[in-house]
């Protein structure tokens, strides 16, 4: 399955703002998209209560994975986004 | 199944599109209702029953039985205090009943920092149809907020 594997760059980690703009952005996409932390459990990326729930810290590791149409160019969108500082 | 969702501090209800920072006002974090809150110090109470998912000093996640979540933000940008002002009064991974103590605060040292103490109460992955009898004008602690439907 395509994935990107980013770290976390915002001095909040994948919270507030990053990580409602993360969800928002998955959540717009017709095919299954999921994060998970590290070599953790996959969760489901469009929802905010899971991706907080995550609680992914500033430096941390995230992959992100998707399958499907556009799932390339919605992993590269998404990885910009969790990368961003 | 409907959850009735409790006012975590007194104050005055106020639609989340009035709130300073573009992620709630939007609805982006999801819908709700925010509450400009009394300039008191006091506790924050839980608006939900449930388990507390995660606690930081200035925000909290409750989910209930049911999975639904409901996000307590404490102010405006307030992340950036580090805990300064807020004193935990529960632990994460608390089993809360709604209208107990999680966190003690005084919305006016936020204000004094320059951050805004509003505070937004989010229904998590909720539609905006979801969330209906939303309070207006001013609210006590402990009182409904609105209907997660």
């Amino acid at each position: 399955m395509p994935e990107r594997r980013v770290t976390v760059q915002a001095e909040v980690g994948l919270h507030a703002r990053p990580a409602a703009t993360f969800v928002q952005r998955a959540a717009q996409a017709p095919i299954a998209v999921t994060v998970a932390k590290g070599g953790g459990e996959p969760v489901n990326a469009k929802s905010i209560l899971s991706v907080l729930a995550l609680d992914v810290r500033q430096g941390e590791n995230v992959v992100i994975s998707a399958e499907g149409e556009g799932a390339e160019e919605l992993l590269d969108e998404l990885a910009a986004i969790a990368s961003a500082p | 199944m409907s959850t009735i969702v409790l006012a975590p501090v007194a104050g005055t209800a106020l639609a989340l599109a009035e709130v300073p920072d573009p992620v709630f006002s939007a609805g982006m974090v999801g819908p709700g209702v925010a509450i400009d809150p009394e300039r008191r110090a006091g506790p924050v109470v839980a608006p939900v029953d449930g388990k507390i998912m995660k606690l930081h000093p200035h925000a909290f996640v409750i989910v209930g039985a049911d999975g639904r979540g409901v996000l307590v933000h404490l102010g405006i940008d307030t992340v950036q205090l580090k805990g300064e002002g807020f004193e935990l009064l529960a632990a994460e991974g608390d089993r809360v009943r709604a209208g107990w103590p999680v966190v003690a605060w005084d919305p006016a040292g936020i204000e004094a920092t320059g951050r805004s103490p509003i505070c937004p109460v989010v229904a998590l992955d909720a539609a905006s149809a979801d969330v209906s009898g939303i309070a207006a004008g001013s609210v006590s602690v402990g009182a409904p907020l609105y209907t997660w439907r």
